[in-house]
């Protein structure tokens, strides 16, 4: 009876009912089966007033949309090309740590291919790169950096491990340093190869007049990543509080000193951000009720039973881990992934004996290969549609940064230190 | 209300737009506000180390709302987030019968939330619960039967558009920007 709701529930998911219907109608059946009273559904979705970080998420989204409204992206492609472009590679490697910089701030929802993308994919190929390899970077960069603070998909991580309070307790700030390394090992990959790719590339001369006029250029937007990195990471802001200076430096900057967002326009651009933060709370509220319905059936345990007993040790697991959460990936956009997948997840993989921080890791590294592994990944669907290639061109294209992240993600799965280290756990 | 017929000039149609507008202008203010309070305690407790008590409560119980809001924003534009990968591989027909059944759904689902947060507001009011300084417990927890009820009714309409053949103004509910 179970089994079939579930099938059922599964096969309307399939078919394009919101995910958070989907979640809340889980939760009531099983509720309504075990005998409780619904009214704890509400009392569920309440304790989204109870969780002070979860404050960061509107802030940091709607910064976020603010950066993407103004012409910041075109600032930060000049800068980049006056600062590196005498480099082999050079304007690759700060697109790559552009894109990376851009997606840690709008939490990889696609924005960073149709605002940043649009624009580097036009001067990498100036820059003399090959068509190639500049639809694959920027179709591969799409998601990259949703392991570097503050990205959402890592907050919302935070929380719902939390809340689940099992394999101990961590804070988000020992999320954001334990991404800090592997969301570098990534961007190095594939810089390393981008230089080794256009070592015999024609080069552009470095002028300190030109890196002086970009720098001028983007003077107000170069302290963000400092005051929101090096707030968090230095721990003299709590992630709340680094959200809301943001946002207030954000609408200064782009507001009052670049005038390029008009205030008749945030009106707008408030209602477009907090749409999305809708979306994502209705679920994270579904998913409050559904976690503690889950638990209260014992899903989780379950679930640990009947893989420990076909699998033993935890290489194996990591292993199917990737390979599920890959194709996860494809299907579900980050938010609901992990949403939907780490209350179930979570209990298991400390089973196996692997720590909750690192899980954090791992699943978002996955999520965010998932996003253009071939067929279905949701930035390849993207990528064609907005450079107007057909698909097959991006596969072809996105295919050897595919590889080199593939090989990123695999580092990171194995080796727990490389997560771990700057956490001290 | 199930006997509410769409009618895009009809007095339904005008509620629906006072409704979006009242979103629209809360969402705003709220925002605003949460700006505001949020910038204001770090100045507070950095420069003169003080804070205000109702500061923090007063921005959690905002975070609720504005997630309440943006998604009755989001059932009105069409754009909850979903997997669609059935949907473009059927024939049309089916289609378009799974897209009311969508609808259907979750106008119960929403409906039945709605239900039981209207008996946990009276509860708590009964109860004279607070949450934070003089503020009851009932009036922020307000938000979750009114936000759920309108989505309710707005999938509620959907379906009945889509039974009579109309296609409402949210369609293609696509999952990327």
């Amino acid at each position: 009876m179970i089994f079939l709701a579930g099938a059922l529930l599964l096969l309307l998911a399939l078919f394009g009912t919101p995910l958070f219907v989907v979640i809340t109608a889980a939760a009531m059946l099983r509720f309504a089966h075990a005998g409780i009273n619904l009214s704890v559904i509400p009392i569920e979705i309440y304790r989204l007033a109870e969780t002070p970080v979860l404050l960061a998420i509107p802030l940091f989204t709607f910064a976020g949309y603010l950066v993407s409204e103004s012409r910041a992206p075109g600032r930060l492609v000049r800068l980049s090309h006056a600062l590196l472009g005498w480099m082999p590679g050079g304007f690759a490697i700060i697109s790559l740590s552009a894109c990376a910089l851009f997606t840690a701030f709008n939490g990889a929802s696609g924005v960073t291919i149709i605002a940043l993308g649009a624009l580097i994919y036009p001067a990498l190929k100036e820059a003399g790169y090959s068509e190639r390899f500049s639809l694959g970077l920027v179709t591969a960069s799409g998601s990259l950096g949703v392991l570097f603070a503050p990205a959402l998909p890592l907050i919302l991580y935070g929380i719902i491990a939390q809340q689940q309070g099992v394999g101990g307790s961590f804070t988000i700030d020992q999320l954001f340093l334990a991404g800090l390394l592997p969301g570098m090992l990534m961007v190095g990959m594939l810089s390393a190869w981008s230089i080794w790719k256009n070592r015999g590339q024609p080069l552009h001369p470095f002028t300190p007049r030109a890196a002086w006029e970009a720098i001028r250029e983007s003077i107000w937007e170069l302290p963000l990543p400092v005051i929101v990195l090096g707030g968090i990471y230095s721990g003299f802001f709590a992630v709340s509080e680094a959200a809301a200076v943001t946002t207030l430096y954000v609408i200064i900057v782009e507001v009052f000193i670049y005038r390029e967002i008009a205030i008749r326009e945030l009106p707008r651009i408030m209602r477009e951000s907090m749409l999305l933060v809708g979306a994502i709370m209705v679920i994270l509220g579904a998913s409050m009720a559904s976690t503690n319905a889950l638990i209260d059936a014992q899903v989780p345990t379950h679930l640990f039973e009947l893989l420990r007993s076909q699998i033993h040790d935890k290489l194996a697991f990591l292993a199917l881990l990737n390979v599920f959460l890959l194709f996860i990936g494809t299907m579900l956009d980050i938010f609901s992934a992990v949403v939907i997948m780490v209350p179930l997840l979570l209990p298991v993989a400390v089973g196996y004996g692997i720590d909750p921080v690192h899980l954090g890791i791992i699943f978002l590294a996955n999520m965010q290969l998932g996003y253009f592994t071939p067929p279905v990944g949701m930035d390849l669907f993207l990528s064609s549609f907005r450079f107007d290639k057909s698909i097959i061109e991006v596969y072809r294209a996105t295919l050897p940064f595919f590889f080199i992240l593939l090989i990123a993600v695999l580092i990171i799965t194995y080796w727990p230190a490389l997560s771990l280290t700057l956490t001290g756990r | 209300m199930s006997n509410e017929h769409p009618d895009r000039g009809g007095p339904v149609a005008r509620l629906g737009r006072v409704v979006g507008a009242v979103e629209n202008f809360l969402i705003t203010v709220l925002l605003t506000g949460m700006i505001l309070l949020a910038g204001g305690q770090i100045i507070l407790r950095d420069i003169w180390h003080m804070a205000l008590s109702w500061g923090d409560p007063l921005l959690r119980v905002s975070v609720l709302w504005i997630g309440l809001l943006g998604a009755m924003i989001a059932t009105r534009e069409g754009k909850h987030i979903h997997i669609n990968v059935l949907q473009r591989l059927v024939p049309p027909r089916l289609a378009t019968i799974s897209r009311a059944l969508n609808d259907l759904i979750s106008a119960l689902i929403c409906g039945t939330v709605s239900y039981y947060a209207v008996l946990f507001v009276l509860m708590d009011k009964e109860a004279g619960t607070r949450a934070f300084a003089s503020v009851q417990s009932w009036v922020c927890e307000i938000i979750i039967p009114i936000g759920f009820g309108v989505m309710a009714l707005r999938f509620l309409l959907c379906f009945l558009q889509r039974l009579m053949g109309k296609t409402p103004p949210l369609e293609d509910r696509i999952q990327t920007p």
